[in-house]
């Protein structure tokens, strides 16, 4: 076996080859996702005053939950806070698209729904917004994931994915869990 | 000769000593986790113990073992003695104090904001200041790292600076672009507002800047494991390195992509666009290149040792390697993690897998793993190879068995640990948590498998006092060594380069580059909180009630 | 030792320059540029917004169109705390705080906030912070008292916050009752410590411990009346007292059963 130096570097340079070429396999599947199925991270951008989110808005109490809008959108709107969502329980239509705002009122919290793609921070100052469709019905948990005071292992909400006949608005658009 | 083996041992004593107290937290922070009963169970000792821990493994033990190890390499591989001596003292006295400041305020409960203290959860200022000299302190270790390689450099000129340097300075300019990320948040937003100077905070720009540092805070605490890849496995191995141009060139890919990555921590982030995440994405595809690249070069660099001591066939060669040797007994357990580790990682960095594991178990458990795992065995095989320089003892067969013993343990001890915990992840089990409701049925059937984790963890445990046990062995004995090392036998690359670039020589082109980089990657995603201020987030004390 | 001629120097500088430019506008061109085009296209966003939606000067998704928000805002309390909110608590005149507690609250709260009337709560020592929401909330009419409602529906902002600072001490949370509290039992004592994770339950000292971090208006719990403390937790549980903020106090209340917020009232009646 004579390595000579023409050798080594010929070997390295096919090895970097081949390893680039993985990589940008792997890379690719992150922009097949972004062109074929048009998926991003969780990006809203959208600011928002969280010392005022109880007072103006769409984040005010009455607003919070899961409400179909005049043009047939199913929307959830969710604040979370030291150290409870609001609301605890959530009624979402299964096979449907549905759309998840939720913005802090205190500190930093985070979603993710067990069985689902469904995660994101959810940051002071900003509304944060996920599309997803529930394809299986039963109830998710839905835990903040981000430390957010001692509180925080308590900190859960629960989703109940429901088919969708038995998915019914009442007068003003919204569906709650129930007493 | 290694004149300043004091100052070495100074920096490395503190680090293992703060290590093996965390890790005494660690095992017992699983068991409040696991569906036994532990004692003092409640949340608020557990977040002290979570801050305690993870400030403690993420900051102290890190930096007080790169800086030492990197003032070793300074004077073993220059054959120089250490320039700026009464500084670099100055800089460990910064460290110890620092750390005796946040560990203080830590375990007295006043900081329990855990190691990445996102605000505007705020503990004690002293917990961030206590950060800020330690940080400090590397920063004249990274002065210091900087003058003895100039000053090397300008009496052999033309010359390559030995590989262990070259890669030692690089993480040194690596740190010093890091740390600006975190220390503008500490220095600008989190301090001020512990102090009360200022009752909000923009959450938004603390958390980027903290991203600034995120990741490439990992490759400083990576690049003493790959500085003994390349530098002393082979050599412990019997080989050679197979080409010490790819050890140059993967060391300067590491220090300019393991910058411009860090908004891929906040791939979940509502504060941050989609281009942005997407080109920082990008460019962390490209930092995995190097890595890959490190583990072909050390393979046939050990190939080369296992052929020359008799291995024959495609594999033959693998049993051959002089695996008595604890660097290449370390070496191969490395690679070993670095498969899961790595390959976790390549998940993280994937939008869409990100969006399934962000804030799971995965996460923790990939990151014990692979720095824990990968790299904190080498800092253990790195200690054992220069132990005997330092003190002037040799360790004998006794010692030699319980070091590898002590490896083994390790390397068990962290499989067992994190491969459940991946697993738990991949199911939903989310982070940072006291306790789990294992009486719900979703989650019930987590329990046995933390359970099985706590038994890793324990494991780690009794190797990592193992590893202070052997350490001490050494300093205790009492026949010194017939033949005392003065110096480290550094590997031979098979083919030495003879005249060197510049480029791979000095840091000036890609510190250049590097800006490039860097504004381009993050010049928007800061500058945006100060063209759209934020309305401000009231900060919230842990510290006090007033 | 040697040297390297200037065209291999040049070389590597070439290569490594045009490679990490090439990188940034390999990654910045198809993320700033052809994923927010092809995006758009399909999602119905336009060229320039999705671009800039890329780039993060305009919020929202390159995707798809925001979906419209309806909604109309119904607070169930006025009070924000802003910057300027709690600078003015931090600035407040005590005496003039004294003076209008002499003519208006000393009738049941006395002087010192030591009431003798177990119904009406101690304000001795109470947290600023806390006593300011709970007047403004009587004024704004968010909580309501057939006592307390009369007595504050004419003082200004200022007026509000100095009385808060003539009762109150400067505390953003709660002494932590650990410190003491007589022993009420182990269940109690867990649930102060744990909460309960099966009913949704943080620990109570996770808002009310004195280092917790928590809302900025919580109330100092140890040492008031433990039959004021039971009536607000039953308040709360029914839905007849509605001013926490997001349901703080409600979703909690509202899980605890009538014997556990008895003990807990008890519990944090001690010294």
């Amino acid at each position: 076996m004579a390595w000579t130096e023409h050798d080594v570097v010929r070997s390295e340079l096919r090895w970097a080859a081949a390893v680039s070429g993985f990589v940008v396999i792997i890379f690719g599947l992150t922009l097949f996702a972004a062109l074929a199925l048009h998926r991003n991270p969780p990006s809203n951008l959208e600011r928002i005053d969280p010392k005022t989110l109880h007072l103006t808005g769409e984040f005010t109490e009455p607003n919070l939950g899961t409400r179909v809008e005049t043009n047939g959108r199913v929307t959830v709107r969710m604040v979370a806070t030291q150290f409870a969502f609001v609301p605890q329980c959530i009624v979402v239509p299964e096979a449907q698209e549905v759309t998840l705002r939720m913005s802090s009122a205190d500190v930093i919290h985070g979603i993710l729904v067990t069985g689902t793609n469904v995660n994101t921070m959810v940051v002071p100052g900003y509304v944060s917004q996920v599309h997803t469709v529930f394809q299986r019905g039963g109830d998710l948990l839905m835990p903040c994931h981000e430390f957010c005071g001692f509180g925080h292992s308590q900190m859960y909400a629960r989703v109940r994915v429901v088919p969708r006949d038995q998915f019914r608005p009442d007068a003003q658009g919204r569906v709650s869990c129930g007493p | 000769m290694v004149r300043n083996r004091n100052l070495v041992l100074a920096h490395l004593w503190l680090a293992f000593a703060v290590f093996a107290l965390a890790a005494i937290l660690g095992v017992w922070q699983m068991w409040v986790r696991s569906p036994l009963h532990a004692p003092y169970a409640d949340p608020e000792n557990y977040f002290r113990s979570v801050t305690a821990h993870g400030t403690a493994m993420a900051y102290v033990l890190t930096t007080l073992f790169v800086m030492g190890y990197g003032y070793f390499v300074a004077e073993s591989s220059l054959e120089r003695r250490l320039p700026w001596q009464g500084a670099a003292w100055a800089g460990y006295m910064l460290a110890v104090v620092g750390t005796v400041m946040a560990v203080v305020t830590v375990l007295s409960g006043n900081a329990s904001v855990l190691y990445t203290f996102y605000p505007p959860l705020t503990g004690s200022p002293f917990y961030y200041i206590g950060l800020v000299l330690v940080v400090a302190g590397s920063w004249v270790w990274c002065a210091v790292m900087f003058v003895a390689m100039a000053q090397w450099k300008r009496e052999n000129p033309g010359v390559a600076v030995p590989l262990a340097m070259f890669a030692t300075v690089a993480n040194a300019v690596m740190w010093a672009w890091t740390t600006v990320g975190v220390a503008a948040e500490l220095l600008f937003q989190v301090i001020p507002a512990a102090f009360g100077w200022t009752e909000t905070i923009d959450v938004g720009m603390s958390r980027t800047l903290f991203s600034w540092t995120l990741h490439a805070i990992v490759y400083f605490w990576l690049f003493p494991a790959y500085i003994a890849f390349y530098t002393m496995a082979p050599a412990a191995a019997g080989g050679r390195l197979y080409s010490e141009t790819m050890g140059r060139l993967s060391f300067i890919l590491l220090l300019l992509y393991s910058l411009p990555v860090g908004l891929h921590h906040l791939f979940m982030d509502p504060e941050q666009s989609t281009g942005f995440k997407f080109l920082q994405s990008f460019l962390t595809a490209l930092v995995t290149v190097p890595t890959l690249l490190t583990v072909f070069t050390i393979s046939a660099s050990f190939e080369i040792a296992g052929r020359l001591n008799g291995g024959t066939g495609l594999f033959g060669w693998i049993a051959k390697l002089p695996w008595h040797r604890p660097m290449v007994l370390a070496t191969g357990l490395a690679f070993f993690m670095l498969w899961f580790g790595g390959g976790g990682g390549l998940i993280n960095m994937s939008y869409g897998m990100n969006a399934m594991v962000h804030n799971t178990s995965w996460v923790t458990a990939h990151f014990h793993l692979i720095f824990g795992g990968t790299v904190v065995i080498m800092y253990f095989a790195i200690a054992y190879e220069i132990w005997p320089v330092l003190v002037g003892r040799s360790p004998d067969a006794v010692n030699l068995a319980y070091q590898r013993r002590q490896l083994w343990l390790w390397a068990v001890g962290m499989m067992v640990m994190t491969l459940p915990w991946h697993w738990l992840g991949l199911n939903g089990q989310w982070r940072r948590v006291a306790h789990f409701d294992y009486s719900d049925p979703l989650i019930a059937w987590w329990g046995p498998w933390v359970v099985v984790s706590l038994i890793g963890g324990v494991m780690l445990l009794a190797s990592a006092f193992l590893f202070v046990w052997n350490l001490l062995r050494l300093h205790a004995r009492r026949v010194p060594a017939e033949v005392v090392p003065v110096g480290m036998r550094y590997a031979q690359p098979l083919y030495p380069i003879l005249r060197i670039p510049a480029a791979l020589n000095g840091f000036g082109l890609w510190n250049a580059l590097l800006l490039l980089l860097m504004v381009a990657a993050y010049a928007w995603p800061i500058a945006q909180f100060i063209a759209y201020p934020s309305p401000g987030t009231i900060v919230h004390h842990l510290d006090r009630a007033g | 030792m040697s040297d390297i001629p200037a065209s291999a120097e040049n070389r590597w500088r070439a290569w490594s320059i045009l490679a990490v430019i090439g990188a940034i506008i390999i990654g910045g061109g198809l993320g700033f540029l052809v994923v927010p085009l092809v995006q758009g296209a399909a999602g119905g966003v336009d060229a320039y917004t999705a671009i800039c939606r890329a780039f993060g000067i305009l919020p929202g998704s390159p995707a798809r169109p925001t979906p419209p928000s309806q909604a109309n805002p119904y607070p169930v309390t006025q009070v924000a705390w802003t910057e300027a909110t709690i600078n003015a608590i931090y600035g407040a005149d005590r005496s003039t705080g004294a003076a209008l507690a002499a003519q208006r609250c000393i009738a049941c709260h006395t002087v010192e906030g030591n009431t003798p009337d177990p119904t009406i709560p101690r304000n001795a020592g109470q947290s600023r912070f806390a006593i300011y929401k709970q007047l403004h909330d009587y004024r704004s009419g968010a909580r309501k008292n057939e006592t307390m409602t009369p007595l504050v529906a004419d003082l200004d902002d200022k007026a509000i916050v100095d009385l808060a600072a003539y009762y109150g001490r400067l505390v953003r949370g709660a002494i932590d009752p650990l410190r003491g509290g007589p022993f009420v039992g182990v269940e109690i004592e867990n649930l102060v410590a744990n909460g309960d994770i099966a009913r949704n339950l943080p620990p109570c000292v996770s808002c009310h411990g004195v280092k917790a971090g928590g809302p900025i208006e919580t109330p100092t719990l140890t040492s008031q009346y433990p039959q004021y403390i039971e009536a607000q937790l039953k308040a709360f549980a029914s839905g007849e007292r509605h001013n926490d903020i997001y349901h703080r106090m409600r979703s909690v209340a509202s899980k605890l059963t009538p014997s556990e917020m008895q003990l807990l009232a008890i519990y944090y009646s001690g010294k």
